[in-house]
């Protein structure tokens, strides 16, 4: 079908070829190359009658009237052969005239010009009716003024027309569309406005004293032909002069222009200091919350401190969560008791007492560390008391680097353990302590170093201080760079301890916490031990249970009321792991630490 | 009082019927359907116009003429004379004739308008997809304009369109686009007169139009 269709469209197309133009067609057709005679145009005026014009060119023989014929062809049903020029204009040269009768709508046409004895045709035209309306002018131009602006100078006018009275637009059998077109006198360039398909328009904006022409045409809707301009009107409007009215108006405007200037530069320098800071707001220094930078800028180090710790609300939340951690903290400032201190009479009492309420260790809740502290199991004979630091020295309080757990959001890995400084075994408390897990704090060097002594195990007095002699002193050495130091600074300092006697393996490692701006200005008592990992290492080498009290012990758990147990000397090995299942692993007398789950890894052969 | 009340209601139930019954006056339907009519020969000449842009001039040549358009055999009036001594049923189904005839050659073409190598295709397409719109809303509209007028409803021609594809080759499915919509243009241009000769004709005194 499309294969047919195809070919009957190219065997028509070459049928009709030399000069088949489209159904919409042109009238007008380019100059005959030679100058011979050729059609000039084909026009209707009110879709219902039309006329073609020709020209003989530059051949001169054919311009009698009558060399030149014109035959037309359509493709209405009844007339198909062709026809000659049903009339041509005797009052017009060169023209043929097709009347209603002749006029089919909607048909196409083509016409031929042709020299009848010669049979030659000269020029073909093809075309349909409606594409070759070109409706008459408008009628009936006029304009009305709309106003006039305020200052006189520009005023707005409605102009009107009426149909070309050929054209039946009251019928509907054309619907027309008008164009407006005007310009000032004499210019070169008419201002064209929009189509319009009603007879009026409003033209805005014309000067006053200045002459206007205006002129309107018309097509038919939806088709491109336009007919011819209809005659131009003049408008014109006198500008009425006014000029007493403005000069106060000027005047006044001035005035007031200068008055607000005025007040304007006043209220600038009147409120040149907020305007300063609304415009260019200060930028804000950096601060922390609560601390005044110019302490920071000049104040003493211990107030710094101070301040530092102060601010720290991990540390303050540390404070209230660990109560013990307060008995550890020195009071610097009054040496005298510190032997009195009542948080040491605190732990002798209590643990004279048996109670397991000594200290009240909080549990941490997110602990990371492989806990044996189960505050569910109390251990009454386990006391555990800490005793506090050397009353120092040196200036720094002594370290007790809480277990970072209790500070939840600072990312701290599961390694950090609590470190507590060694604590002073009770009397009553037959806590074995294998010297190689704690150290006592026998003194603080003025640097702020913790000066350990190694406990030994045969029951030293419970005063910590005194052991100074005898034991060995085993530097800490405190980490004072700042907020927090790192693991591999802590295994650093391993090496700056001297040795110490028997295995050294003992020492609670404390960890280092990669902690933000933790704890006691953020100094952190390390470990000297050449422990492998920061983590408690029970690592040494078993000692056999000594029911003397050694100077130290380590917390083995803590229970429901937060109170420290320490290991009991003859207690089965326990494992301390986070299961509420003590036992340690494959060193039965070995006091434990803490035990992260990989070190519990580590430790099972 | 319930008299008043029961004429009242009388009164009310009368208007009610007689507005439903008349509904939309046939001037208004008719003045509707001609602005319609208006809009689809406006739109299917901006089409021709897009299409013309970028026409090769070899498909001028190939264009079919305008009588192998596949509603050349319906008869109409050809000029204002004969336009206004037919009967206005004619006239109207005259109208809705042409405008049925259209509606799957319509088709053909919004299906094929996406494909076509012009540059103005996006265009192209838009239109003709409002094009299709357009037709059914006239033709529903006529429809009530049939119904108003009384007059009956199945005398329409049938003008079949047999085409199903417009060609296999871009050339020949461009030149038989724009021969079909040529033809569309025409016929558009004969509804729209048809309808305001029948809107002239059913508003105004007869002798006038």
């Amino acid at each position: 079908m499309a294969y047919s269709l195809s070919l009957s469209l190219l065997y028509l197309g070459l049928l009709c070829g030399n000069g088949l133009v489209s159904a919409r067609g042109s009238e007008l057709f380019a100059p005959d190359p030679n100058g011979g005679p050729h059609f000039t145009g084909c026009r209707s005026r009110e879709q219902e009658t039309f006329r073609c014009w020709w020209s003989a060119g530059t051949f001169q023989n054919l311009t009698e009237p009558g060399a030149l014929r014109v035959f037309y062809q359509t493709k209405h049903p009844l007339f198909s052969e062709w026809q000659e020029c049903p009339d041509y204009t005797r009052t017009v040269e060169n023209e043929c005239y097709f009347n209603k009768t002749f006029t089919h709508i909607w048909t196409s046409y083509c016409v031929h010009l042709r020299s009848v004895p010669q049979n030659i045709t000269y020029d073909v035209d093809c075309f349909t009716v409606e594409n070759i309306v070109h409706p008459d002018p408008p009628i009936g131009l006029n304009w009305t003024l709309l106003n006039v602006s305020r200052s006189g100078l520009h005023f707005d006018i409605l102009v009107r027309w009426a149909p070309p009275p050929s054209a039946d637009v009251q019928m509907g059998w054309m619907s027309l569309t008008y164009q407006v077109q005007y310009r000032v006198r004499n210019a070169s360039q008419w201002e064209m406005l929009d189509l319009e398909s009603g007879t009026q328009q409003s033209i805005y904006a014309l000067l006053t004293d200045k002459e206007y022409e205006v002129r309107v045409r018309c097509k038919m809707s939806a088709f491109d032909n336009f007919g011819e301009f209809s005659d131009s009107i003049i408008v014109h409007v006198a500008q009425i002069p006014s000029k007493e009215s403005t000069f106060p108006t000027t005047l006044v405007s001035i005035f007031g222009l200068i008055g607000v200037v005025i007040l304007l530069v006043l209220l600038i320098f009147s409120q040149q200091q907020r305007l300063m800071v609304i415009f260019l707001p200060p930028i804000p220094a950096p601060k922390i919350k609560g601390i005044d930078p110019e302490l920071l800028k000049n104040g003493k180090l211990d107030q710094l401190n101070s301040l530092l710790s102060s601010q720290d609300m991990y540390k303050l939340d540390f404070y209230h969560e660990d109560p013990w951690v307060e008995f550890i903290q020195l009071d610097l400032d009054d040496p005298a008791e510190k032997n009195d201190g009542s948080d040491t009479q605190h732990l002798l009492g209590l643990s004279h007492s048996g109670s397991s309420r000594i200290l009240n260790f909080k549990s941490d809740d997110d602990s990371g560390r492989a806990s044996c502290y189960d505050p569910e199991i109390p251990d009454p004979e386990d006391m555990a008391s800490l005793l506090p630091g050397h009353s120092g020295r040196g200036e720094q309080h002594p370290l007790v680097s809480r277990s970072s757990s209790s500070i939840p959001d600072l990312g701290v890995q599961q390694t950090s353990e609590v470190v507590e400084t060694p604590v002073q075994i009770q009397p009553a408390v037959p806590s074995w302590v294998n010297m190689d897990f704690y150290a006592q704090v026998s003194d603080f060097t003025p640097a702020g170093g913790v000066v350990l002594s190694p406990g030994q195990l045969n029951g030293s007095p419970e005063k910590k201080k005194e052991d100074e002699n005898e034991k060995k002193k085993i530097q800490f050495q405190l980490v004072s760079d700042g907020a927090y130091t790192s693991e591999t600074t802590a295994r650093q300092f391993p090496a700056d301890v001297p040795p110490s006697p028997g295995p050294e393996q003992g020492y609670q490692s404390f960890p280092t916490l990669a902690v933000e701006g933790n704890l006691w200005n953020g100094e952190y008592l390390v470990s000297a031990s050449d422990s492998q990992t920061p983590y408690l290492l029970p690592e040494a080498p078993p000692v056999p249970i000594l029911p003397p009290v050694s100077d130290y012990t380590v917390v083995q758990e803590v229970d429901a009321q937060h109170s420290l147990l320490l290991n009991p000397p003859s207690s089965q090995p326990t494992v301390c792991s986070h299961s509420p299942n003590k036992h340690l692993p494959a060193m039965p007398t070995m006091p434990m630490g803490y035990l992260t789950p990989d070190l519990l890894g580590n430790l099972t052969p | 009082m319930a008299e008043g009340s029961r004429l009242y209601f009388a009164v009310t139930v009368l208007m009610c019927a007689f507005v439903s019954i008349n509904g939309v006056g046939l001037n208004d339907l008719l003045e509707r359907a001609s602005q319609l009519s208006d809009k689809l020969h406006s739109l299917s000449t901006s089409l021709t116009n897009d299409l013309d842009s970028h026409f090769p001039p070899l498909g001028r040549v190939m264009m079919p003429r305008p009588s192998m358009c596949h509603t050349s055999s319906l008869q109409i009036p050809n000029d204002k004379d004969q336009a206004l001594k037919v009967p206005e049923d004619e006239l109207l189904s005259l109208a809705r004739s042409l405008l049925l005839a259209w509606s799957d050659p319509l088709t053909l073409l919004s299906s094929e308008a996406s494909s076509l190598a012009h540059p103005e295709r996006n265009s192209i397409n838009s239109k003709t997809k409002e094009l299709q719109d357009n037709i059914n809303s006239l033709g529903a509209g006529l429809e009530h304009v049939v119904h108003k007028m009384g007059s009956s409803s199945d005398n329409l021609s049938s003008l079949p369109f047999p085409i199903s594809t417009l060609g296999q080759d871009k050339t020949s499915r461009l030149v038989n686009f724009h021969f079909l919509l040529s033809c569309f243009r025409r016929d558009s241009h004969k509804i729209d007169s048809f309808l305001k000769v029948l809107r002239c004709r059913a508003a105004k005194r007869p002798e006038m139009c």
